[in-house]
């Protein structure tokens, strides 16, 4: 099997790798039962005459809230601590705000952790070699975590790798939306502060590569729209109206990564992950931020867990023995300058995404397109039903912040 | 049912006009958005009628207009939804940080943080940032000039100073399709199918009165055409990221030398033409660093779909000018860069963000060809609200102005000879 670890962050063994790209098989095996198509390929090494393409990749701030609530709510509820974490971020990037007080013992945020890394790799590695993972997590963290912070036992090493899965699942990694692991009572997210307090990795089951791979494959199909006699290429509302999957048109990661590569699809070619598969973080442009006047010294922009060019891990803010803290940062956009006070301010400045290849392939064939109906209309990305999460969210928001002061200073955590 | 205004010529087969006038309209300090409406108003009436060939001070003369095929485009700045008494919220996309910087007292400074474009040195002022812009495309320089001279008189004749006239640009197409650095421009613009999901505000918005209008950007660009010619063709090639006389993307670099698709162009064709479309115009990617550091691989990453904004993809509408200048080489030759989005932040994040033209100029190896670090200069820049057109608005936008609007009558039922139909019987 051809994958390494994502960004080739970790050295793997045989064995890891060997399981590392199970979990990705079974991924691809539950969604390419029913979407199976030939212009997808799960093995990269088998493209012909490969090619990068650095076309699928997409803003970082979560879409649909804006779609639905506008720009400063879609901020709000993006910055709203965890429970926006969990709500929102939905763009296969999650981040906390890491706060710490200042000299009059307000709460104000010290620095942004960005993760793009699958919980499916964090939960593969924690089976089958809890060493390992909890060696990442030092790495990740700064600190080494305790077995029961990671695992909520004392020696995960006396549990078999199905149960550590399941212990990981509950305390760190939520479940998923893995069957067996919703059967085994693991809820969709995890309940340890690891992996709430911080962003050690992504959570959320829509984050998950089963996502990933199922709009990939959707996408790499020769859908064509039949119009005065002629062949035209589907545009992104003729997809997913067709299939009745408009939700995936409301975001900006799904029809990216979907009519991405049903582009390259309909050109001629066949597509893969590159190896390796993850999700990564592109350099953003730091000559946008400033502090004190001059550029952001370059240890609070601390790229990791992954080589140049595949980084999947970004902490953005002065370390903790530095008297700054991240609304002292200023972001210069247009003709305004903003204190930075959250994440969803930097996710507007980075683009995400996988690293993906096309490769030659036999032409399609006259009875391989897959005829769409024309979309009746543009896919209404406001509309009541779909927004409904979205807006009852922001009346929880509002109802929380009720008669608060726009502050710069973050509420205190619940006791 | 609201709509985009004419002047933006997005449909199949439209073509703009051969000529082009931006003006700017700055507001009287003491008016309000009454008087400002009832001055729009008849600006907007004057040029409706000039493009049918009427001209006030000319009564009963019909001039030859129908070759003109004069469209008239409004705009509203960030100023027109400070006055007192408007009735619209200034919509997201005038907010500061979908702006231009200004340009520094002193002269020059950064069209945007982060990005490699400035004011040219002896710019002190950006004279693009009135409350209101006019936007006229015709067939003819005369109909343009003539606009420009009929909007003064209207407004130098009202009573009450309320609109003034400060500044316009003028600008034209060439019909070769190439910029003043002699290469094709405007190749890879949009698709046809594309282009109304990106220039168009859509529904997905807090702001119901704003769907169907879109944002103009303006960028007032003077070209080093000294610098530009120091360049050999390779090196402007690679610049560009077209070959200079054929217009086919570069897809590789053989020793320095760049190198096309062989099939490119189409036999018997010219770049611009249509069966050059799918297969060469939008330049194809590329893995090769130099050829992505090229201006036209910086400005289009080839995102799908491109209604979404992280696609970064907007609606080009330029114009090419030259004009007198004092400094060598005693003119100054440029472009009249004018885009339509449904948010501003397309172009503002394409100038800024990394691997786009963040930090660039213009695009090219910089550090071996200096010239590329100040190629292009900043004249002036500015963004605008383009309103839709409501049925019932005597001109586009005049509801955010208080101007009350009647509702749309009922129609007419056929069946009823006019009078509303019954309601429909319950089951």
């Amino acid at each position: 099997m051809p994958y390494d670890a994502p960004g080739h962050a970790d050295e793997l063994t045989d064995e890891l790798r060997e399981r590392w790209n199970e979990t990705i098989a079974r991924a691809f095996a539950s969604q390419n039962d029913t979407l199976k198509t030939r212009f997808f390929s799960l093995d990269p090494d088998a493209l012909d005459e490969p090619r990068s393409t650095d076309a699928i990749k997409w803003p970082g701030d979560p879409g649909k809230p804006a779609f639905c609530v506008g720009e400063g709510n879609a901020q709000a509820l993006s910055d709203w601590g965890l429970i926006g974490r969990r709500a929102v971020q939905l763009e296969y990037c999650e981040y906390m705000v890491v706060p710490a007080r200042d000299e009059t013992g307000a709460l104000r945020p010290k620095r942004v952790e960005i993760t793009t890394e699958f919980r499916e790799y964090w939960a593969c590695i924690a089976m089958h070699d809890p060493e390992k993972v909890r060696a990442m997590a030092a790495d990740v963290l700064g600190a080494e975590p305790s077995w029961e912070e990671l695992y909520g036992v004392a020696d995960p090493h006396a549990l078999s790798p199905d149960e550590r899965e399941i212990a990981f699942g509950h305390t760190v990694a939520g479940h998923g939306n893995d069957r067996r692991l919703r059967v085994a009572g693991v809820p969709a997210q995890p309940t340890g502060r690891l992996n709430m307090e911080r962003a050690l990795f992504m959570t959320h089951p829509i984050n998950g590569i089963d996502d990933l791979i199922y709009v990939a494959i959707f996408g790499a199909h020769a859908y064509c729209v039949a119009e005065r006699d002629a062949r035209r290429q589907a545009d992104g509302d003729d997809v997913f109206s067709a299939f009745k999957v408009t939700h995936l048109a409301c975001n900006h990661a799904d029809p990216t990564i979907s009519l991405g590569v049903y582009d390259l699809v309909y050109h001629g070619a066949q597509v893969a992950f590159q190896n390796p598969l993850g999700m990564y973080i592109r350099r953003p442009n730091l000559d946008v931020f400033s502090y004190d006047g001059g550029p952001v010294p370059q240890d609070w922009v601390h790229f990791s867990r992954g080589r140049e060019g595949t980084h999947q891990r970004l902490v953005f803010g002065p370390p903790d023995e530095h008297d700054a803290f991240l609304d002292d940062i200023t972001l210069s956009l247009g003709a305004s300058e903003q204190p930075l006070v959250g994440g969803y301010q930097l996710l507007r400045e980075l683009e995400i995404g996988p690293l993906m290849q096309s490769g030659d392939c036999d032409p399609i064939e006259p009875d391989e397109w897959e005829p769409l109906e024309p979309a009746p209309g543009a896919i209404a990305c406001d509309d009541a039903q779909s927004c409904k999460p979205v807006r009852e969210l922001l009346t929880r928001f509002e109802a929380a912040h009720a008669g608060r002061e726009a502050p710069r200073t973050m509420p205190e955590p619940n006791p | 049912m609201a709509a985009l205004q004419e002047g933006i010529y997005h449909a199949p087969g439209k073509r703009p006009g051969r000529h082009f006038g931006l003006l700017f309209l700055r507001v009287a300090p003491a008016a309000d958005a009454a008087a400002v409406a009832a001055a729009v108003g008849d600006l907007w009436q004057m040029l409706q009628d000039l493009k049918v060939g009427r001209v006030r001070d000319l009564e009963g003369v019909s001039l030859p207009a129908d070759k003109d095929a004069m469209t008239i485009l409004l705009g509203f700045g960030r100023n027109a939804f400070d006055l007192d008494g408007v009735a619209l919220q200034r919509p997201r996309g005038l907010a500061d940080e979908y702006l231009f910087r200004s340009a520094d007292p002193d002269g020059g400074g950064p069209l945007l943080r982060g990005s490699g474009l400035s004011y040219a040195p002896d710019v002190r002022a950006n004279m693009a940032t009135e409350g209101f812009c006019i936007q006229v495309i015709a067939e003819s320089k005369l109909a343009v000039d003539r606009a420009v001279v009929e909007t003064w008189k209207v407004l130098a004749d009202r009573a009450e100073p309320v609109l003034e006239l400060t500044r316009f640009y003028l600008g034209n197409q060439r019909n070769d399709h190439r910029s003043w650095i002699d290469f094709h421009d405007g190749l890879s613009n949009l698709r046809s199918a594309d282009r109304e999901s990106v220039i168009a505000i859509g529904p997905g918005t807090d702001e119901p009165w704003a769907v169907g209008g879109t944002y103009l950007a303006f960028l007032r660009l003077a070209i080093d055409m000294v610098g530009w010619r120091r360049l050999g063709r390779s090196d402007q090639e690679l610049a560009v990221g077209r070959d200079k006389l054929s217009g086919c993307p570069i897809v590789g670099v053989d020793d320095g030398v760049p190198r096309t698709d062989p099939g490119c162009p189409v036999a018997g064709t010219e770049i611009f033409q249509s069966a050059n479309d799918g297969p060469f115009a939008e330049p194809p990617e590329t893995a090769d660093p130099v050829v992505r550091a090229s201006h036209v691989q910086r400005a289009n990453h080839h995102i799908r779909p491109a209604s979404d904004s992280g696609s970064r993809r907007i609606f080009r509408q330029g114009y090419e000018f030259l004009e007198w200048a004092a400094e060598s080489p005693g003119f100054r030759a440029g472009l009249n860069f004018v885009s339509f989005q449904d948010t501003p932040g397309r172009v503002l994040k394409m100038l800024t963000l990394g691997g786009w033209l963040g930090g660039a100029n213009f695009g090219g190896d910089v550090d071996a060809h200096n010239e590329l670090a100040r190629l292009l200069s900043v004249f002036a820049a500015g963004v605008y609200f383009v309103p839709p057109v409501v049925d019932g608005e005597p001109f586009p936008g005049a509801a955010a102005l208080g101007v009350a609007v009647p509702a749309p009558a009922p129609s007419t039922d056929p069946d009823t000879g006019g009078a509303p139909a019954p309601p429909e019987e319950q089951p």
